[in-house]
């Protein structure tokens, strides 16, 4: 099957700074993450998806095409930016419909569009008020809607829940879900990983233009097994505990916060079979233990570090 | 766009709404012509245009000279009489062709896809599948809509008040042919000067200023300067367009020796001036549309960022 996105020794520098480096990616996944800190390359990598750079080196293909000045690409894919701009002085459903004109569609197909696009995304009742009357989360639902209005194959959403509410984010989770659901695919880029953990377990890290890891988030767990595993030990007597493991072959680092203290191992089941000797002496020495590493933030950390 | 099975209204478990659209691909609109792109980049910046203070404000200025031949008119009915003409023609040539021509060009044209690269709308256009030259040339149609209407009617009313107590008459054919005359300047001037304005404005981040520059300050020293550089202004060949030659008017300012045989051995008739603005016109147009190819406009820098 022909990947959604193909990038090949993908490079872009702009000036002297380098914003994608080398990049070999391949998605197909029907949401796939993007994460990475802020200046990542994260909205480089999409805006070159999109067309709106050249690539400096290599090459990117999504949907097999090239999508540089490519209309059929165009036709088949959209993208929900990062900033807050819009057309000055204009409605949310103005700007909405200007654009489905710009899109091709005609008058009452653009009207028809912006109005269900706008009920999708909830702003019916304000999409006739200036934009600039909206709210951060409401200008962050017109942004999506116009994205939603050409009925792209492929969403690109750069940072899509910035400013939305706890209720607003659920609504846009369940959103992209059932965009998912029903045959989009969706590239969603955000630097919060419990946003991206939320939606999708396949995620692309990008860490300063290059590609950290790819895959489902327990397979990148899989990669970094090599690297210790943080656990986290609650313990009324936390100094003394940590001490023992102090010197243990299978540990690299212990670090004792009050009444927690933090293990790092190499050899996780050799750990957990030590605490829970502990955890049965008597005097409940162990009053909690939490495998701190088992989310993406954990991932992302050490393969950053 | 047809209604999917799978929709049901989901606001009150505060799910998106989903009453209409999923906006499957199957449900994607067809795609206009070229014609239809261009028009709704027209109407779009006419829209944008209506609802803006520079419009008002550059109507006001452009009106100003219909007051001079009105204050002659009150102040020296006698003297006046007999210069209806001339005030005219005065006023037509050194106000509206030489001054609020190329003002116009650069408060509507300068700023027609400047404006969009610094509020970073860009994106949205630049990701809609519209040819690119539809959208300049249906921008650049708004602002000779705009700047004609505002131009020729201030240039009409000047005529009319001219001719208030003048041998300029609004049924004499002579006259209106001379009014006629100044008015295909006016447009050839509008044409030339906007699509110059355009094409800094797709080049540049700052084109009022440069703008002012090159038509106020550069073409005017020119004109000074012994040789061809005033072949590299827009200013000679609206000149050689005017009813009068440039050679036979009284202008201390550029009567010098040198001035008088350089206008003399590099004289531009009409037909070559006249294809000379045209040449202008379309260079300029094809150099910005290259541009909306070419030029990343999605990045901080292109933004002024």
């Amino acid at each position: 099957m022909r990947p959604l996105i193909e990038a090949k020794a993908l490079s872009k520098w702009f000036g002297e700074v380098v914003a994608i480096n080398n990049l070999e990616l391949s998605l197909d996944s029907p949401i796939t993450g993007l994460l990475g800190p802020n200046g990542a390359g994260k909205s480089t990598f999409i805006k070159l998806a999109l067309g709106l750079y050249a690539p400096s080196k290599g090459e990117i293909r999504v949907l097999g095409e090239a999508p540089r000045n490519n209309h059929r690409i165009m036709r088949r894919i959209s993208y929900c930016p990062e900033t807050d701009n819009f057309f000055e002085n204009s409605t949310g459903f103005e700007f909405i419909y200007w654009l489905n004109r710009y899109w091709g569609m005609e008058h009452k197909q653009a009207v028809k569009s912006a109005d269900a696009a706008c009920d999708i995304t909830r702003m019916t009742e304000r999409m006739h008020d200036p934009i600039e009357s909206y709210s951060k989360g409401m200008r962050q639902r017109i942004k999506i809607a116009q994205a939603l209005s050409g009925c792209p194959e492929l969403l690109f959403l750069d940072e899509p829940m910035n400013g939305l509410d706890p209720k607003g984010r659920e609504e846009m989770y369940q959103l992209i879900q059932m965009l998912a659901d029903n045959g989009m695919s969706v590239v969603i880029s955000s630097h919060i990983l419990y946003e991206i953990e939320r939606i999708t377990d396949t995620v692309v890290l990008i860490y300063r233009g290059s590609l950290l890891a790819q895959g489902r988030v327990r397979d990148i767990r899989d990669l970094i097994d090599q690297h210790p595993q943080a656990i986290r030990v609650r313990s009324p007597k936390a100094r003394e505990i940590a001490q023992r493991f102090v010197g243990e072959e299978h540990i690299s680092s212990v670090e004792v916060e009050d009444d927690t203290f933090l293990l790092r191992t190499h050899d996780p089941n050799r750990t957990y079979e030590s605490l829970n000797l502990m955890a049965c002496e008597p005097g409940d020495l162990i009053e909690g233990i939490q495998c701190s590493d088992d989310n993406l933030q954990a991932v992302f950390d050490y393969l950053t570090r | 766009m047809s209604t999917s099975s799978a929709e049901t209204d989901l606001s009150s478990s505060g799910k998106p709404a989903n009453r209409g659209t999923l906006f499957l691909p199957s449900e994607r609109p067809d795609h206009g012509g070229y014609i239809k792109a261009l028009y709704a980049s027209c109407r779009h910046a006419l829209t944008t245009l209506a609802r803006r203070r520079r419009l008002a404000l550059a109507a006001l200025i452009a009106f100003l000279p219909v007051l001079a031949p009105l204050a002659l008119a009150f102040f020296s009915p006698s003297e006046y009489a007999e210069s209806g003409n001339q005030v005219f023609v005065r006023l037509a040539e050194d106000i509206h062709v030489d001054v609020f021509t190329p003002l116009l060009a650069l408060f509507f044209a300068g700023m027609l896809i400047a404006e969009d690269i610094e509020m970073r709308t860009m994106t949205y256009i630049l990701t809609r599948p519209m040819p690119r030259s539809a959208w300049v040339l249906g921008r650049f149609l708004a602002y000779m809509i705009v700047a004609t209407l505002i131009l020729l009617v201030s240039a009409l009313l000047t005529f009319a008040a001219s001719s208030l107590h003048a041998k300029l008459s609004l049924v004499s054919q002579a006259d209106l042919k001379l009014f006629a005359h100044y008015c295909g300047v006016m447009i050839l001037g509008l044409l030339a000067y906007g699509s110059f304005s355009v094409f800094l404005g797709a080049f540049t981040k700052r084109p009022i200023i440069y703008g002012v520059i090159l038509f106020y300050g550069w073409q005017h020293l020119a004109t000074l300067v012994p040789g061809l550089v005033d072949f590299f202004t827009i200013k000679k060949y609206t000149t050689a367009l005017l009813p009068l030659m440039a050679t036979q008017r009284h202008n201390p300012v550029i009567e010098t020796v040198l001035g008088n045989i350089q206008r003399e051995v590099f004289y531009v008739g009409m037909p070559k001036a006249f294809a000379a603005l045209i040449i202008i016109t379309v260079v300029s147009l094809l150099l910005t549309v290259y541009a909306t190819y070419k030029r990343e406009y999605a990045s901080d820098r292109a933004a002024g960022g």
